[in-house]
């Protein structure tokens, strides 16, 4: 029970002050997650800095078209990945990608839209190193935001 | 001007005395200039968003709210000095003097909007229709605001009088809804600010698919009123009459969208 108001409360809390919410100026990439189903979406927006020949994600900031599970899903996402490699980044969008069928399908879809938005962008990001004029990439989520009738196809 | 309404709305959730009207009716007054200046951009052929910062409203007491409101309405009276249209300057300029003068003079009150109690004031909800009702305030006071802006947008880009009847009633309706919902999420110790609108959902580039789909948002709309007056419906008789009585008002936005949808089929097949 306390753990669940925990959990209950860290997710007010996201609700009431989303981190990260917003765009950067000057991004050095932009990544999107798309839910082809109904049209929702998160943009991700990178600042990132090479430290000792890797790839760090100095700023991050989201935005969404989405329900407020998005937005909490946003949040929790883009601060764990403020500050860290890709290397770690990339852990983050695969810890995220592996749980989503141990949680609700709306829940699932959200959580996906925004890891691949962020797998978008550093794409983007890696693309830039050769050609500077690499369009934002745009990855559709597999999970549907409908509770499914039958169990469908997952990746 | 578009984070001074804002804010003032805020103001006006967190406050419980006899100014919170007159807080909403300010507010009311900022979003009028909103629309005035915005119009004026538009004579001028000058390009804008409705892009603004985050804005944290997490004060202890409303009157730090309120000297962060009057600091920005001086800023404003400022930057008016250099606007083209003169009159309209001086107008709104004449409203920030008298409304800064009575807000200076209001009496501060201890903010409880952000205690996040999650309790409704004399009604025991159980857990699952706190969370489900919580949920719903988040969700819908951001629908609420992104429509305001949406049809804002839509009635300033258009010279078309019946589509404007129509806009300026959703957004009364928007404004209503947005209003109720923000007092209930201050009486939850919830209240935050809606999170900032994508230009590409008011910068609509095809109406006639907006419209259908927001159609079918409606009804949606309705069927989420629909559950949460089932699930608070056992816990209070009030909060489950007020969603029934929400519910049946998207009736008129459905009946005022489908109105919208017709005329733009129409002007399109008589182009």
């Amino acid at each position: 029970m306390g753990e669940r108001m925990d959990a209950n409360a860290q997710l007010i809390e996201h609700m009431m002050n989303p981190q990260n919410y917003g765009s950067i100026e000057n991004a050095d990439a932009q990544g999107i997650g798309k839910n082809p189903e109904n049209g929702e979406k998160v943009l991700i927006h990178l600042k990132v800095k090479e430290e000792a020949g890797k790839p760090v994600i100095e700023d991050i900031k989201f935005q969404a078209i989405g329900c407020s599970t998005t937005v909490v899903a946003g949040s929790i996402i883009t601060t764990e990945a403020k500050g860290v490699d890709f290397d770690r980044a990339e852990d983050i969008v695969a810890f995220t990608l592996g749980m989503l069928d141990r949680v609700p399908p709306e829940e699932a879809a959200c959580s996906e839209m925004v890891a691949v938005a962020l797998k978008a962008a550093m794409d983007v990001y890696i693309q830039r190193q050769i050609d500077p004029d690499y369009p934002v990439i745009s990855y559709k989520i597999k999970n549907s935001c409908e509770i499914p009738e039958e169990t469908g196809d997952k990746q | 001007m578009h984070e001074v309404w804002l804010e003032t709305m805020m103001a006006g959730f967190m406050s419980s005395g006899e100014k919170k009207e007159q807080l909403f009716d300010f507010a009311a007054i900022f979003f009028r200039h909103f629309t005035w200046l915005e119009n004026e951009l538009i004579e001028i052929g000058e390009t804008y968003d409705y892009d603004r910062d985050m804005m944290s409203i997490q004060v202890e007491k409303l009157s730090d709210l309120l000297h962060r409101i009057i600091k920005k309405l001086g800023a404003l009276d400022l930057q008016l000095a250099g606007s083209p249209d003169r009159e309209l300057a001086h107008r709104i300029s004449s409203d920030i003097r008298y409304i800064t003068s009575v807000m200076m003079k209001m009496k501060d009150e201890r903010v409880e909007a952000f205690s996040r109690a999650l309790k409704y004031p004399g009604v025991v909800l159980s857990e699952e229709a706190t969370k489900a009702f919580t949920r719903f305030l988040f969700e819908e006071s951001y629908k609420e605001y992104e429509l305001i802006l949406i049809y804002n947008y839509l009635k300033a880009h258009s010279d078309d009088a019946y589509l404007n009847r129509i806009f300026q009633i959703l957004i009364d309706e928007s404004q209503f809804h947005f209003k109720s919902f923000g007092n209930m999420m201050a009486k939850m110790g919830i209240l935050s600010v809606p999170r900032i609108v994508m230009r590409e959902l008011y910068q609509v580039e095809d109406v006639v698919q907006f419209l259908k789909d927001g159609i079918e948002e409606e009804l949606a709309a309705k069927e989420e009123c629909r559950a949460l007056s089932e699930a608070v419906g056992k816990d209070s008789a009030e909060l489950a009459a007020f969603f029934d009585f929400i519910n049946m008002q998207e009736d008129y936005h459905i009946t005022l969208m489908k109105d919208a949808l017709a005329h733009y089929t129409k002007k399109e097949t008589d182009v």
